[in-house]
């Protein structure tokens, strides 16, 4: 009985050496290079990739996503293009615990060669330490202006340096709406926010609740919240004013700020407004709140505004266009004009090395994010970016809407110091929410955990 | 001496009891779980899973249109025998006939249910969650030319074989050593033995979190970042303290008549670790080969670490954590993917149990 026991243990050992063996990777066969399908900087790096010059090479990324989830299978269509015409590999290793590996890695000097940041903050800290190579290193100013609206480029800089390069983003000034019910009910479209007030009294009217509203979410509880708080700071004050906010010069006590949490407040505490009540806002699941709409016996709440990745969320089989639907969330300053709130990722490269910089020349171009255009999920940075690239009805229809926003802005929370940003702007905006702290109280609250 | 007995039988009765009730308690969600991991993620989100059991269910019998009986919802309406408002007839109004009124939809456009109650269970299971963690995700991608290309994710087979590739040397290389060093700890005479078993228990207490920076850049000056013999070694390293103080408490329990019998018959040490002590010390073995297993096949950190979260080595841990999605949207997986990451831990378990619960030392000392 003990010999088996050893002889099984010393086949099982023989067996995971053999399967580490046969995990390893097998050496990559060189492509052949194709005419590039894509458009590229003359005489950077892309060109000589192009022509082979580094072909066999591979590059490392780094990311928020794991390599088998659905981003990273888009990620895997978008660089596709670029591995077939240039021979390198791109090697991504993305995992969900990013935010903690990534710091390990660079501080273990074992840094991926370019890092995809979903926030432009989290960046500033590898800004701060010298990790990562400017962007005037290797690009021009002038393919970066032909490229890129200037509201992108103004996100990825910090103290005046062009650190990284916008990939793509998310829209969040969307609001979803159950499309069969909709039109069945004869419901208008609100484009200002009288309009959008006056629907709110007609679902009330028809013995409904408008807004189907959740901000749990975990340790992140209250993040949908401050979303809230930054479409009402870009469409009740100036950009000046939010930008100024986002970087601390503008406190949470002030006037403009505390008039953009009550003009959403005034909504949100109106019990007939919100499914479940102003008490059931913070228990409900942010994932779980848009599910009412899709009643069997008809929606529950008619309105839900979140960011497009929402409609993961929604229950499945529903169709985009058939059963549910969007608008713009309308503004209600004229003066301000029709901002667009937006969440993203964009690229930074920590080791300069030729093919590294050849990758980082094709993200600047639309092509780089097809997976995402022709797969769903994300939106392409890019002012090149033409509407026969998106393969997806519903994210061509919201290019549509951030076509015509006359300004936009990252969600500014995302930007601010990781204290405030993601730790006491969430939990006191809940305490806010929630009833257990007043406004003036919520705010200082905030103010205070700002780092000097 | 009967009421002795009964009052023993009562005894008896009152903790197998009370260990049902713990069982039931403990058991209970794990079977949601897993029956939940049946349902496809609109049930889950709309019932329980106690509503595979039969249960009384409202069914709609027929419809009555409010506006033909000039019914207005903004008052109190009377209908059928009661009579309530617009939210209390939403709510559902029972009638006295065992009947129920619902009114479905707005006030504009609603209509008026009849429901009955009827006897229902809910059997609609599906296996569509097992497919989606076991087969992967298909993805869709609309061509800018029309077509449609549809590009199959990751199944679980690979994630399967590198968690085996990473769990079983994990769990062999430690109890080897540690097996060697338990057996001079206690059996061999050398000086610093006493100073240096202290050091080894005192490890028990450090964190393994703080080694690993250190340890990735000791790994990256070798090279050996991203390997599987990286991660062997990293986790023979954090097993070896708690590996080597157990098997120590059992090696140095061993009856000593029986080693010194051995010596005195001319056997060294070698012969005596690998013909007397790894023998006897199976149960200690196995037994710490299901924690070393167990810990190993459920790390993520350490993997995340030290194999750099590189799509070709994704472990099990790893694939479970990405199978939700990049924000949570696909939870419902987690029913499924939490029973078959559970199999082999479970296969392993009860194949090893065998081998600690018997008594391998009784009337060894006779020979």
């Amino acid at each position: 009985m003990k010999k088996v026991l050893w002889q099984v243990l010393a086949l099982m050992l023989v067996a995971s050496i053999l399967l580490a063996a046969c995990g390893t990777p097998a050496t990559e066969e060189v492509a052949t290079s194709t005419p590039a399908a894509f458009p590229y900087p003359a005489g950077g790096a892309l060109e000589e990739a192009l022509k082979g010059a580094y072909n066999g090479k591979t590059v490392t990324v780094d990311g928020a996503f794991e390599g088998n989830d659905p981003d990273g299978v888009k990620f895997a269509e978008s660089v596709k293009a670029f591995e077939e015409a240039t021979g390198i590999t791109v090697n991504y290793i993305g995992n969900k615990e990013f935010e903690a590996t990534i710091s390990v890695r660079v501080d273990a000097g074992d840094a991926p060669d370019i890092v995809d940041f979903p926030q432009p903050g989290k960046a500033a800290q590898f800004v701060a330490s010298g990790n990562i190579v400017p962007v005037s290193e290797y690009l021009s100013d002038e393919w970066l202006t032909q490229q890129y609206n200037q509201s992108w480029r103004d996100m990825v800089t910090f103290d005046g340096a062009e650190m990284g390069i916008f990939h793509r983003f998310n829209g969040k000034s969307l609001v979803w709406y159950p499309k069969k019910a909709w039109d069945e009910a004869g419901y208008p479209i609100p484009e200002t926010w009288e309009e959008l007030i006056a629907l709110n009294d007609q679902i009330v009217a028809d013995g409904d609740t408008p807004w189907c509203i959740g901000i749990e979410s975990g340790a992140a509880t209250g993040w949908a919240a401050t979303d809230w708080t930054e479409e009402m700071m870009l469409r009740t004050t100036s950009l000046e004013n939010y930008d100024a906010w986002v970087a601390g010069d503008l406190a949470f006590d002030s006037p403009e700020v505390k008039k953009a949490v009550e003009s959403w407040s005034a909504m949100w505490f109106n019990d007939a407004y919100v499914f479940g009540g102003r008490s059931s806002i913070v228990t409900t699941f942010f994932g779980d709140s848009p599910t009412p709409m899709f009643d069997a016996d008809g929606p529950k709440c008619w309105m839900h505004k979140q960011g497009n990745f929402i409609t993961g969320f929604f229950p499945e089989g529903t169709v985009a266009g058939e059963d549910y639907g969007f608008f713009y969330f309308p503004p209600v300053d004229p003066a301000f004009g029709k901002p667009f709130l937006v969440a993203g990722d964009s690229m930074y490269m920590f080791n300069d090395r030729p093919e590294v910089r050849a990758l980082m020349e094709y993200f600047t171009v639309p092509e780089s994010a097809s997976g995402w255009l022709q797969g769903g999920g994300a939106l392409a940075a890019h002012q090149t970016v033409t509407p026969d690239m998106y393969g997806v009805e519903l994210e061509k229809g919201i290019a549509e809407l951030v076509a015509q926003a006359t300004s936009f802005r990252f969600d500014g929370s995302d930007l601010m110091p990781g204290e405030v940003g993601a730790g006491s702007f969430w939990e006191h905006i809940s305490s806010y929410v929630a009833g257990s702290e007043d406004l003036d109280t919520a705010m200082q609250a905030i103010d205070a955990t700002w780092p000097k | 001496m009967s009421g002795q007995k009964r009052q023993k039988q009562f005894g008896k009765f009152l903790v197998n009891l009370t260990l049902l009730i713990l069982v039931l308690l403990w058991t209970v969600p794990t079977v949601g779980i897993f029956v939940s991991s049946f349902r496809n993620r609109d049930k889950i989100d709309t019932s329980g899973w106690w509503m595979i059991f039969p249960h009384r269910e409202w069914q709609p019998v027929r419809e009555l249109d409010p506006k033909a009986l000039g019914l207005d919802p903004n008052s109190v309406m009377t209908i059928e025998g009661v009579s309530g408002t617009f939210e209390e007839f939403r709510a559902g109004i029972e009638t006295p006939d065992g009947k129920r009124l619902t009114w479905i939809g707005n006030k504009r456009i609603g209509k008026l249910e009849v429901q009955a109650q009827v006897w229902a269970v809910d059997w609609d299971f599906s296996l569509d969650n097992y497919r989606q963690v076991l087969g992967g995700q298909d993805f869709e991608f609309k061509r800018p030319d029309g077509s449609v290309e549809v590009v199959p994710g990751d199944n679980m087979v690979n994630a399967f074989l590198n968690s085996l590739a990473v769990a079983i040397p994990s769990t062999v290389i430690p109890i080897l050593i540690a097996a060697f060093g338990a057996y001079a700890f206690a059996w061999m005479k050398f000086p610093g033995r006493r100073a240096m078993f202290i050091l080894v228990v005192a490890l028990l207490v450090v964190p393994l979190q703080i080694a690993l920076v250190p340890i990735l850049r000791d790994y990256k000056a070798l090279n050996l970042n991203g390997t599987y013999l990286a991660i062997w070694l990293a986790h023979t390293g954090f097993g070896l303290a708690l590996a080597t103080y157990l098997l120590y408490n059992y090696i140095s329990g061993l009856p000593r008549d029986i080693l010194e019998s051995a010596f005195i018959d001319g056997a060294s040490h070698f012969t005596v670790f690998t013909t007397l002590v790894l023998p006897l010390s199976v149960p200690a073995l196995a037994s710490f080969a299901i924690f070393q297993f167990l810990w190993v096949w459920n790390d993520y950190l350490v993997a995340l670490i030290f194999l750099g979260g590189n799509p070709e080595f994704e472990l099990v841990t790893q694939r479970m954590a990405a199978i939700v999605g990049s924000r949570g949207q696909d939870w419902h997986l987690l029913t499924a993917g939490a029973f078959v990451s559970m199999l082999l831990p479970l296969i392993v378990f009860f194949s090893l149990q065998r081998f600690f619960v018997r008594g391998l030392l009784a009337g060894s000392v006779k020979g």
